[in-house]
């Protein structure tokens, strides 16, 4: 015998509350998100060049194009140099935060609201701040190894040398983006339970020992999400280098290009091209290190 | 309960409809047509400087009928809005800047509506010098607001410790007077050059090449800077020569044009820009608050190869959009705007209420005889002077592909600074670039 609640999904037919209550998200995203990649997806297989018209399909024509371009793969290169300096520094020093916020001390809470500020400031922020510290003619790095007589005449950090460059301008991204790596690994830090710690102390584990075998391992999904917006962020920096290095081939970064090409050239066709390779990259990114770094926790 | 209930269904339907609208509106673009309604409309006007003191904007209301929304928004996002806006006919706004470097551009996508269909531009031609730096194709795709050229500034104080008292009239006068100032030890770096790979660094250059005697392209487009004797040659080998020499800052190859003189020359660690913007004596350097050379620096005429050399013109003009929702109106505004009487306004004539923050210099001679007549206007003699000599770099109107153009020049050029490439390789580099922009 089936018994029928009053009232209840069945009387009542179909529910839209809850995707009303979905709807305006949605629509958000598809808007503002779906909409625009797709619309890229599509435009990068066309010539858009408003000074070149008219508008055609081109197949890779403009991927084509873009690889034969020394500024796109000098950019290329300076990127995956950003990438690798980003994420390394941005996941190491977030490790050693969480792992010294892990344990309750008096101004714990005033530490990590210290902590965030940078992540709050934007790029641009940033960026002058610094540039007031790595400025060659008179900046405060220049003035500090002066007193202190570690050199007799000011650096030039910015702009002379590739490598130097873009360590020096991605400091500032690795400033910015390790705050919330930090909360990222804290928040994985904060799931571990207490007695596994105890346990290892009772087994005379050296604080070396637990954190090796128990704190890294234990904290890998949290260390994943913050490599992986690493990744994302350091991908598309754009901010710093611009205005620490300007447009100089040293800094330029892929998303710089892609301003440039879309904004200042109006090759908008290239533009949505390279948009849509810095997407593929940053999936492909993202993907290695889920696949290198993630492993599913479970206490 | 079922009141509650209702109220949340009411509230997720409305939230729905919302979200619809949402849709519906982000998804279309949609340009105004464009009314000739100039009584009782609100007209936006986006610039990167702030706005006219709220009293002139009032009077102006008062007298046509126009508001003025006035939306300050930084040089590069509003050179990527007017960009995104056109290309994809949407509004954005109805009087917006017209960049000296853009009006090729800008003239040849049809981006904005021809001056002439509201202006009398040929009555305009004589009172404003640089109007030709914005017109393409005998069109005038703007009007310059403000007359920004490039001078050369000196500390006279610096000159006369190292015992030069008459200026420099000729570079290799000038040339020899830095290295007196640094061999005398007055200043260890006397030379300003921004070499950051940006527009300011393209600009120092026209400015010296038309020093040293030369054009940078002629009226085909074609480079004329390639040869070793060119003027255009000898002005990028003593820009990098001066910084290779320590006359200009080691540090100079990150240092913007802004940031040059705000922290090398008004602060007394050089003692000279070549490439100065107008104005910036009264501006800056006699700002006590902004600087310690207050008094000490001074306009003088720009040395050149045989004497002194003409000036290349740096202005900013305001035009109206395709794209706008009144554009009868927005002329109304931008004639207001550039009258002489405002422009004396706004460079302080008529006492500081009616000044307009960051507003450089009238761009009709009568609105700088004025300010000249005033006594307001530091240096006023000698920058009337300069103003009536000034030229654009570009005669025939900035090239189509000028953006690209400038980003070869000053990439090029930064690295020759820099010593990753030969001053050669660099030139080699601006004309390969200049020629295959112009063969496409």
């Amino acid at each position: 015998m089936t018994t029928v609640i009053p009232g209840s999904r069945l009387r009542r037919g179909f529910d839209f509350l809850p995707y009303a209550l979905v709807a305006p998200l949605t629509l958000f995203i598809v808007c503002l998100a779906l909409i625009p990649a797709l619309f890229t997806i599509v435009e990068s297989f066309f010539r858009v060049n408003p000074l070149d018209p008219p508008d055609a399909f081109i197949g890779f024509g403009n991927f084509e194009a873009l690889f034969a371009n020394d500024a796109i793969t000098s950019s290329m290169v300076n990127t995956a140099i950003y990438l690798v300096i980003g994420v390394a520094l941005s996941t190491v020093f977030a490790i050693i935060f969480a792992v010294v916020l892990q344990k309750r001390f008096f101004g714990r809470s005033i530490l990590i609201a210290i902590l965030i500020l940078p992540w709050a400031l934007p790029g641009v922020v940033e960026g002058i701040v610094w540039s007031s510290i790595w400025d060659s003619n008179s900046g405060l790095l220049n003035s500090v190894l002066t007193s202190l007589h570690l050199i007799d005449h000011y650096l030039v950090f910015l702009g002379q040398n590739q490598l130097s460059t873009i360590f020096g301008i991605e400091l500032v991204q690795v400033w910015q983006i390790t705050p919330l790596s930090t909360l990222l690994i804290l928040a994985s830090l904060q799931n571990i339970p207490a007695d596994i710690y105890e346990a290892a102390d009772l087994d005379g584990s050296s604080p070396w020992a637990t954190f090796r075998r128990i704190t890294l391992p234990l904290a890998r999904p949290g260390i994943t999400i913050a490599m992986v917006q690493a990744i994302i962020a350091t991908l598309n920096v754009f901010d710093q280098p611009y205005v620490l290095n300007g447009s100089a081939s040293t800094g330029v970064s892929l998303t710089m290009e892609t301003y440039f090409i879309s904004f200042q050239n109006l090759n908008f066709g290239e533009g949505y091209a390279l948009s849509l390779v810095i997407t593929l990259i940053t999936l492909l990114a993202s993907f290695l290190v889920l696949k290198l770094v993630y492993r599913p926790v479970e206490f | 309960m079922r009141l509650k209930r209702n109220h949340v269904r009411a509230g997720a339907l409305v939230a729905g409809v919302a979200a619809v609208s949402l849709l519906a509106a982000g998804c279309s673009s949609s340009a105004a047509g464009g009314s000739s309604q100039t009584k009782g409309v609100t007209i936006t006007v986006a610039l990167f400087g702030a706005p006219p003191p709220k009293a002139s904007l009032a009077a102006f209301t008062k007298s046509t009928g126009i508001t003025v929304k006035w939306s300050t928004i930084d040089w590069d996002s509003l050179q990527t809005k007017i960009a995104a806006a056109s290309t994809s006919n949407t509004y954005f706004a109805d009087a917006t800047d017209v960049d000296w470097s853009r009006v090729g551009q800008e003239g040849k996508l049809g981006w904005f509506v021809p001056m002439e269909k509201y202006i009398d531009t040929k009555a305009l031609a004589a009172d404003m010098p640089q109007l030709s730096s914005f017109t393409y194709q005998a069109k005038v795709v703007g009007i310059p607001f403000d007359s920004s050229y490039l001078v050369t500034t000196v500390n006279k104080s610096q000159f006369a410790k190292a015992g030069i008292t008459t200026m420099p009239t000729t570079i290799a006068d000038y040339t020899k007077d830095l290295q007196t100032i640094k061999s005398k030890g007055v200043s260890q770096t006397p030379l300003n050059i921004p070499f950051a790979a940006a527009e300011g660094l393209s600009t120092y250059w026209y400015e010296t090449t038309e020093a040293f005697g030369g054009t940078i392209l002629n009226a085909k487009d074609e480079p004329q800077f390639t040869s070793p004797d060119s003027a255009g040659y000898k002005a990028a080998q003593w820009m990098v020569d001066a910084i290779k020499s320590g006359l200009v800052p080691a540090g100079n190859i990150n240092v913007s044009d802004s940031q040059g003189q705000q922290t090398l020359m008004a602060k007394g660690v050089v003692a000279s820009t070549f490439g100065d913007y107008s104005g910036n004596v009264g501006s800056l350097y006699d700002v006590p608050a902004s600087s310690s050379v207050a008094k000490q620096v001074e306009y003088i005429p720009t040395p050149g190869v045989d004497g002194t050399a003409a000036n290349v013109s740096n202005p900013d003009g305001i035009g109206i959009l395709k794209t706008a929702k009144y554009p009868a109106a927005a002329a109304k505004f931008i004639e207001w705007f550039t009258t002489a009487q405002n422009q004396a306004d706004f460079a302080g004539v008529n006492g500081p209420s009616k000044v307009m923050p960051g507003y450089f210099l009238p761009s009709r001679l009568s609105g700088l005889s004025k300010l000249t007549a005033s006594g307001d206007l530091v240096g006023g003699d000698e920058l009337s002077t300069l103003l009536k000599t000034s030229k654009p770099v570009f005669p025939d109107g900035a090239p189509v592909w000028y953006p690209q153009f400038s980003s070869a020049v000053y990439t090029n050029l930064h690295a020759a600074a820099t010593g990753s490439m030969t001053v050669d390789a660099a030139i080699k580099a601006i004309a390969a670039a200049a020629d295959s922009l112009a063969k496409k």
